[in-house]
């Protein structure tokens, strides 16, 4: 099974935030409450846990990219 | 809460602290509070790229520490002049809070008639002018804020340090916003002095407790090891910037030259050299030299020594050549 990993929403007012760092690559593993990658907005930088186990399929931002709340950032193919 | 009493001025100790404290020490508290301040220091947000910031030369002569903070948002200037607070709490928020963190700030600072604001970048106003710079992190299970409050800091030396060359770069990182500056000094009725500013500020926030923790001297031995290790390295505070491209150029008697050079991860990863005066020399030597040395002077500087540049620049020495890349 597939499962998106989308921007999140962290306050009221957010309408987008930077991806500011991959902490995986594309093809690996990845447990669940590692952290993915970590993003920055209103100053505040947070580190976004994976909700899921399996593989990261594919990432379609990266570094220093701003991206909306709720946009795909990347795939995990689930165990 | 808990405070702890923090008389260091080295900014890689106080950073160090903080993140021993969220990553290392459990405390066993739900919050933990610390007043501090620091030698004049260049706090970068910790996604921006250094260089673009700062005026690297003029912090250099002048004694200017340069650290990147773990938080988000722009460069701060901070000096004796001004405090640092920093609350850390176990435990993250469902939605980014500013306010329960800077209200008890504002109350404090209303004790002493000062009329503070909050605005829409999360920063502490007066009268629209920006006394305190306030960020985040979410780490560990922990959530760190901390801000600054100009109290009687040195603009002049300010505005020198964030005063950046015209540069050509292009990055995607964070940047700074400017905004105008004043000191909570100028606002007071009754003017006190920095340490009594403190005090107070302390009394405010902690509201009567006398929690109160001492670090160790194990706890200092790791926190010192910490910012050797992590707040003063080079590769923390420079080699972490985004990737960017630059250009830099510079004039001679000769001609013009100019470096376009792609720096990924504080490393040199391409390098183009254009100018008017080479004649027939092969400038490949030099790119060669220059693709994977830090963005940095002395690496780069060694990098040119091993070039016989005598031969294809005429009177440019390795100084001159290394100040117009970096």
């Amino acid at each position: 099974m597939k499962k998106n990993i989308c921007m999140p929403k962290l306050s009221e007012k957010m309408e987008s935030g930077i991806l500011a760092a991959w902490n995986k690559e594309v093809g690996e593993k990845v447990e669940n409450g590692e952290v993915l990658f970590e993003i920055e907005t209103e100053k505040v930088v947070s580190e976004v846990e994976s909700q899921e186990s399996g593989m990261l399929e594919a990432v379609y931002f990266e570094a220093g990219d701003e991206i909306k709340v709720d946009e795909i950032i990347a795939v995990i193919s689930c165990d | 809460m808990i405070y702890i009493e923090n008389n260091a001025t080295d900014p890689f100790f106080n950073f160090a602290l903080e993140y021993y404290l969220i990553t290392e020490k459990n405390l066993n508290a739900d919050q933990i509070f610390i007043f501090w301040r620091t030698e004049p220091t260049l706090m970068i947000g910790k996604y921006q790229n250094t260089i673009e910031e700062i005026n690297e030369d003029f912090a250099r002569n002048h004694g200017v520490k340069v650290v990147r903070r773990i938080t988000g948002g722009g460069t701060i200037y901070t000096d004796m002049g001004g405090w640092q607070f920093s609350f850390i709490t176990r435990g993250q928020a469902e939605n980014i809070d500013f306010n329960k963190y800077i209200e008890p700030v504002i109350a404090g600072l209303e004790k002493l008639d000062v009329p503070a604001e909050f605005n829409s970048r999360n920063d502490l106003v007066i009268h629209g002018k920006k006394f305190s710079g306030n960020a985040q992190c979410i780490l560990n299970g922990y959530t760190l804020h901390h801000g600054s409050l100009l109290f009687k800091t040195d603009f002049e030396q300010m505005v020198k340090c964030l005063t950046v060359d015209d540069n050509k770069i292009i990055s995607k990182g964070i940047k700074s916003v400017k905004e105008r500056v004043t000191n909570i000094f100028d606002h007071l009725r009754e003017p006190i002095d920095t340490d009594t500013f403190r005090q107070l500020m302390v009394e405010s926030i902690m509201q009567g407790s006398k929690k109160e923790y001492r670090l160790t001297d194990e706890d200092l031995e790791r926190i010192h090891t910490i910012a050797k290790e992590k707040f003063e390295n080079w590769e923390w505070n420079y080699g972490k910037s985004p990737k960017f491209n630059i250009i830099r150029t510079g004039r001679f008697d000769g001609g013009k030259m100019e470096f376009k050079l792609d720096v990924n991860k504080g490393k040199i990863t391409d390098c183009h050299i254009y100018g008017d005066f080479f004649g027939s020399i092969d400038i490949l030597v030099l790119c060669h030299a220059l693709i994977g040395c830090n963005y940095e002077s002395q690496s780069i500087k060694i990098a040119i020594a091993q070039c016989d540049i005598k031969q294809a620049f005429y009177n440019i020495k390795v100084e001159e050549l290394a100040d117009i890349i970096c």
